[in-house]
């Protein structure tokens, strides 16, 4: 043999180990890791991003997935026959998305499918369902976006779109004593469809109750250094800062405000503070007293099912709190399993559909109800994290806590 | 101007930071023509490793440094040997292809290991600053940007004062040359490559501290460091840091001045111009191929 010949033998043997190694540590995992094509089951695929930048809510809605097959396959299965789930990882990409939803239809066959996450990535994995007929339940991406192609087989199971989640807080705001509500606002978002819209529906209802806007900006998702965000903030000195963000931005910007030493009076952020444990480690407990910020759960919730789903996560993956992610895969599959249960049959998925149209459904989040473009149509929870605890604080029918006026980091 | 000067404090700062890290690129790819995608994957790496040695022994973040980048070292010199050496010679897309699984392999091992959770490393001086009147310098910046430069320092007279040095310059300028006068050209490569993942290893822990990471962290890396070696001029570490200050003050400035939604999109306009005007980088050279290809 040549040494040519040697040499790129070497080399084929390296590329085929190495890749062949990233694809096994990219690759497709079944919960229970047996095949998906069971004939007495029911298999549900779903496409989740367990790697890349979305890997953390991913990996959350997968448990939330898992939790919710446990509990039903416990009680005797979907339709008589046990749930399988077919759970691939799309890495956090949009290509790799509508792979993956195209394979799970035509090369796994599964029965049903479930959501992904983020506005980002259902919008394209949507659209294969659709273009399938096969129902769409999502446990998130709450962009109104979502919601203006007129597709039949979508759902979100959430309370309320993004431009809708913020509004309970805006009208708390709206409604403070003269001398407690800000009189200024800034605006930072991330270039997000689910933050920007949530940040403009605020920003819409406090502009009109006379809260001037004195900072408005977007950031680019590859943001790392919001110093320059903080100084300009600081220039304009606001009383109320509202920030779109997902995580690791919402991160930065709190940090940058504490390094810079100005931080304004109140403080309300998208998901970022909702990520509990994660949030109260990246900030510092002590930087957290009185942050707001929309949710859709509590695991204190007194909602059906709930305490099952609680008990069950931490059977399972041993945290006393389920993160509010895993709780929202939870409420979409159980989304799916009312209609599939009503309906009695998954041969026709747009009778599942229709049946959602015209129907609402108890879930761990609360009752849950869509108009005909598969929005929901109820009210978010507005959270505050309060000595310590995130307390869900408006609306005051379901509050655990009452709101209180004010950021106080370092407390 | 206070605001000028915050901004260009800042983003010297981060700059000197983002200089470490794209040294080892261009280190790696000056001497082995090898441009390793894993760079990223290996500076997120660096970034668990410290979290880890903070985490468990209580040590400080930046002093952990210390002992997150031998381990990177070594991991780096290992895969030189069982992997990226059989393909040193194979064409570049290759070497793209292998680095690429690299960065995917060790993704999933860092999600197996720490988790795919978001991770922070917070030092008690995280939320701090000095403040000179009216500008303030974030503590754990200052540090990270002091040991940024003193581990470029270290690299810096490595390279160019000691016998190694000598014979990595020599490796890259010829290697046959090189095996001639008794430099084994394979193993200083090694070292190269460890050296290289060791400076990322090193930046990992020093941007853990600054921002929050998970193992996807990289993708975002990636794209950065390689814009800023190719501004630099591959292969030259002079450039490299250059590239890395100019990059840093542009994102800043462009954030303070036009819209933080343009500020990491106009550093890559830059790289796009000046390479319309000197394809070799700021300070790279141009080699006879590309004469040839012009």
């Amino acid at each position: 043999m040549s040494h040519v010949s040697i040499r790129h033998g070497w080399t084929a043997v390296a590329l085929v180990g190495v890749m062949s190694l990233g694809l096994a540590a990219c690759g497709n995992s079944s919960s229970d890791g047996s095949s998906s094509d069971g004939g007495g089951d029911i298999t549900i695929g779903a496409s989740l991003p367990l790697t890349g930048d979305f890997s953390e809510p991913g990996s959350a809605a997968k448990q939330g997935y898992e939790v919710w097959q446990s509990l039903v396959n416990a009680q005797g299965g979907l339709l008589g026959k046990q749930v399988k789930l077919t759970i691939k990882d799309d890495a956090s990409n949009q290509n790799t998305i509508v792979t993956d939803y195209n394979a799970l239809i035509s090369q796994d066959k599964v029965d049903l499918l479930l959501g992904t996450f983020s506005s980002l990535l259902n919008l394209p994995a949507s659209s294969v369902a659709e273009k399938n007929r096969m129902l769409y339940v999502e446990p998130a991406g709450g962009s109104p976006d979502m919601f203006n192609r007129g597709y039949k087989y979508i759902f979100f199971a959430q309370q309320a779109t993004a431009d809708k989640q913020g509004l309970v807080f805006a009208d708390w705001v709206k409604n403070l004593p003269a001398d407690q509500r800000p009189k200024t606002a800034a605006y930072p978002t991330l270039d997000d469809p689910f933050a920007a819209p949530n940040v403009e529906g605020i920003r819409a209802v406090l502009e009109q109750a006379g809260i001037k806007t004195v900072y408005k900006t977007t950031y680019a998702i590859d943001t790392k250094n919001f110093d320059s965000i903080v100084a300009a903030m600081k220039s304009a000195d606001p009383d109320l800062v509202v920030h779109g963000a997902t995580f690791e931005d919402g991160v930065g910007l709190t940090r940058a405000m504490l390094k810079s030493g100005w931080t304004p009076k109140m403080f309300y952020e998208t998901s970022t503070p909702s990520f509990a444990d994660q949030y109260v480690k990246a900030v510092g407990a002590n930087n957290t007293e009185g942050v707001m910020y929309a949710v859709s759960y509590s695991p204190d919730a007194s909602t059906p099912g709930n305490k099952e789903f609680v008990a069950e996560y931490t059977k399972m993956f041993g945290q006393a709190i389920p993160p509010e992610d895993a709780a929202d895969a939870y409420a979409a599959a159980e989304v799916m399993q009312a209609a599939v249960e009503a309906v009695g049959s998954i041969d026709d998925q747009q009778k599942l559909a229709d049946w959602l149209r015209a129907n609402s459904v108890d879930t761990i989040l609360g009752k849950l109800s869509w108009d005909d473009t598969g929005a929901p149509q109820s009210q978010f929870l507005i959270g505050q994290w309060q000595k310590g605890t995130a307390e869900v604080v408006l609306p005051p029918e379901v509050a655990t806590a009452k709101p209180e006026v004010g950021w106080h980091p370092g407390s | 101007m206070t605001e000028f000067v915050q901004a260009l404090v800042l983003s010297l700062l981060v700059g000197g930071i983002y200089a470490l890290v794209a040294s080892g690129l261009t280190l790696i790819f000056g001497v082995m023509r090898v441009i390793n995608i894993a760079h990223g994957a290996f500076l997120i790496l660096g970034a668990f490793i410290t979290y880890t040695v903070w985490d468990q022994l209580g040590l400080d973040p930046l002093v952990g440094v210390v002992i997150t980048t031998p381990i990177v070292f070594a991991l780096g010199w290992l895969i030189y040997r069982l992997l990226v050496r059989p393909i040193r010679h194979a064409p570049m897309s290759s070497t793209v292809l292998l680095t690429f699984g690299l960065a995917l392999v060790t993704e999933g091992v860092m999600g197996l290991v720490w988790g795919n959770e978001s991770t922070s490393i917070r030092p008690s001086y995280v939320d701090q600053s000095f403040h000179l009147g009216q500008v303030f310098l974030p503590k754990a910046q200052v540090y990270g940007g002091l040991l940024a430069v003193v581990v470029l320092g270290c690299l810096w007279l490595i390279l160019t004062k000691t016998w190694l040095g000598r014979a990595i310059r020599a490796a890259a300028a010829n290697p046959a040359s090189a095996e001639l006068v008794g430099i084994k050209v394979t193993s200083v490569a090694a070292l190269v490559f460890g050296l290289g993942l060791a400076a990322a290893g090193a930046g990992g822990g020093i941007t853990g501290v600054l921002y929050p990471f998970v193992p996807g962290s990289h993708y975002l890396w990636i794209a950065r460091l390689l814009a800023i070696v190719v501004l630099g001029g591959l292969g030259s570490l002079e450039g490299a840091v250059l590239s890395a200050l100019v990059f840093g003050v542009a994102e800043t400035m462009t954030a303070v001045y036009i819209s933080p939604a343009w500020a990491t999109a106009v550093p890559y306009a830059i790289v796009f111009v000046v390479l319309l005007f000197r394809p070799q980088g700021l300070l790279g050279t141009r080699l006879r191929d590309d004469a040839v290809t012009a």
